[in-house]
């Protein structure tokens, strides 16, 4: 089963979570609870997209880091705090693979491939599997990203939006035409 | 160029926790503060000086 990171899971409520922020800004000590809640989402979310744990590691801490350096600067605008953290992840992340420190990957559970490939064949093969892991290597990098949000890690179109950077109607369209271009490499492929 | 993984198996929450905890982080953050402040250079030139003008 593929993991789930929602940040809709989280269970704090937002007033809990300003009060601890304004305490942490006051003070990093006050961070540890933040950190205790985000952690483990921003660690898988960035193992998923390298092909070392320990790089996955290494770039988890420098995102708390650099979290815990521009914490003065955050300010609720209805950001939520996780999308923040997993902006600035997206960063650090991509700062890695530019400064070749790491080998962007895509981590994907069989049976999602396998859900996805139902929706547009009759029957799944294992040709249809190769094909469409062929497929998603000629995506550009932004549409690779809303269909691995999307579809391997079952995000919100609102998350989807917050950690990009843009409207949830925004993050829907995008992703739709993602998904059309990837059909599209996909029965070329044929 | 990227890399596909298929069925990775993914370290457990508890293996994560243990991996990495925040004292590590706040230390690593109060280094960088450290190393990024400006002034650091500064202040024994200047404590130093100031002594030699008390003196």
């Amino acid at each position: 089963m593929p993991l789930q990171f929602s940040l809709q899971q989280q269970s704090f409520l937002p007033s809990e979570e300003r009060t601890q922020i304004e305490r942490a800004q006051q003070d990093p000590r006050y961070f540890a609870p933040l950190y205790e809640r985000y952690h483990d989402a921003i660690f898988r979310y960035v193992y998923r997209r390298v092909d070392e744990e320990e790089q996955a590691y290494d770039i988890t801490s420098s995102v708390f880091v650099k979290a815990l350096q521009s914490l003065h600067k955050y300010e609720y605008r209805g950001l939520p705090f996780g999308a923040w953290l997993f902006r600035i992840a997206k960063s650090e992340l991509y700062q890695s693979f530019r400064d070749q420190k790491a080998q962007r990957t895509v981590s994907i559970d069989k049976v999602v491939l396998k859900q996805v490939i139902d929706e547009w064949t009759e029957d799944y093969t294992e040709e249809d599997k190769a094909r469409l892991l062929v497929a998603l290597k000629d995506l550009k990098e932004q549409q690779l990203q809303l269909i691995e949000m999307r579809f391997f890690e079952k995000r919100s179109f609102k998350e989807i939006g917050d950690i990009c950077g843009m409207s949830e109607n925004n993050a829907k369209v995008k992703t739709f035409r993602a998904v059309l271009k990837l059909k599209e490499f996909f029965h070329q492929k044929e | 160029m990227f890399k596909i993984l298929l069925d990775r198996k993914e370290p457990s929450m508890e293996a994560v926790r243990k991996h990495q905890n925040f004292q590590e982080i706040l230390a690593a953050y109060n280094y960088q503060k450290k190393v990024n402040n400006p002034w650091r250079y500064w202040y024994y030139p200047a404590l130093t000086i100031c002594l030699l003008l008390l003196v």
